[in-house]
């Protein structure tokens, strides 16, 4: 089973925090619309997004997700990274793009299965 | 004579608010600060807009009563009329078209209802951050089929903007644009842009203001102000 780390490892995307390097990573889902990802998103996955403020991190405790990972280049507010850091969110950045972080996430989750 | 506008305020009853930011503790530190004109408008709410209004009168402020809408697209839009009774009549089509997902407190904070001696009555058990089922510019006819005021909220803002969330501005009928930071492209434009406080707690009250000029700090000369884009800024 795939945890944070390893999967943060394969992508070799930013680790901006990761309390809890032992959690488990079953999925992503991929949007930016926090109210489209309350209705859908599952938990232990990883959130592909662009929404780098407080409310991810909340909708992300909420649903018990994994990761956030923030997408072109977008910089998690400090009020955001406190929050994923007192909920035992990891959040992961890159310059990579939704459609590229979901792929990659995919083939990587796939590898280490 | 010119009036300090700021028409962009939450309380308590906003999930991302103090807890202890009161609709009176806000009309009196806006009072303190010089506002004339005072909006209220939590998020998709209108429970506290009684007791702004009480506290308005007691302390002699023009209060403005409204929401912050957030529309299907996320997108923050501010809807403010004369009339406690007016947003309330208004708030009733927005509270039905709300997605209700239930409140988690340590989450996203209390949503608290109170009276103007700032005492808990109620609190909103569903979340109100939205968002509502009616797109962005169906909401803009619709508060100004109200007789109300419709004003995208921060159009500058990175998250739940106009610009950040659609792209761009649509080309519609608003009463103004709120901008956090003031940009020629705007202020050139053919909307009166203005800039609100987004206070969230007490030392936000009064950081951002618009000024207008007219006889009266009332709803009419803020309209008839906007119409003829008569606002100015803090310099």
């Amino acid at each position: 089973m795939a945890n944070i780390a390893k999967v943060a490892e394969a992508l070799g995307y930013t680790v901006v925090t990761m309390k809890d390097p032992e959690r488990n990573v079953s999925g992503g889902y991929t949007g930016d619309l926090l109210s489209d990802v309350m209705g859908h998103a599952e938990e232990d996955e990883l959130l592909i997004t662009i929404q780098g403020h407080k409310n991810t991190a909340a909708v992300a405790s909420l649903l018990s997700l994994t990761a956030i990972i923030l997408c072109n280049g977008r910089e998690a507010l400090q009020d955001m990274i406190e929050s994923a850091e007192m909920e035992g969110i990891a959040i992961l950045q890159t310059q990579e793009t939704q459609y590229q972080a979901s792929i990659r996430l995919d083939g990587v989750l796939k590898a280490l299965r | 004579m010119r009036f300090s506008i700021d028409l962009h305020n939450h309380s308590c009853l906003s999930p991302c608010a103090d807890d202890d930011f009161y609709p009176s503790i806000l009309a009196l530190e806006a009072k303190d600060k010089g506002i004339d004109i005072l909006a209220l408008c939590d998020h998709n709410s209108t429970e506290n807009i009684i007791a702004f209004k009480e506290a308005c009168d007691l302390v002699g402020i023009t209060g403005i009563y409204g929401m912050e809408i957030t529309t299907i697209e996320e997108v923050h839009l501010l809807s403010l009329f004369e009339t406690v009774e007016a947003a309330l009549d208004f708030s009733e089509i927005i509270t039905e078209s709300l997605l209700k997902i239930e409140n988690n407190v340590r989450l996203f904070g209390h949503q608290h209802i109170v009276n103007v001696n700032c005492d808990i009555t109620g609190e909103v058990d569903y979340l109100l951050y939205g968002p509502s089922t009616y797109s962005f510019e169906y909401l803009i006819g619709l508060i100004l089929s109200y007789d109300g005021l419709a004003i995208p909220a921060h159009i500058d803002r990175p998250s739940n903007s106009a610009l950040a969330n659609l792209g761009f501005l649509p080309t519609a009928p608003y009463s103004a644009i709120e901008m956090i930071h003031l940009d020629r492209t705007y202020l050139d434009g053919p909307y009166p842009v203005v800039q609100g406080s987004d206070a969230h707690t007490l030392t936000h009250v009064g950081r951002r203001r618009t000024f207008i000029e007219g006889l009266r700090p009332d709803f009419s000369t803020l309209r008839c102000a906007l119409e003829a884009h008569n606002v100015s800024y803090l310099t």
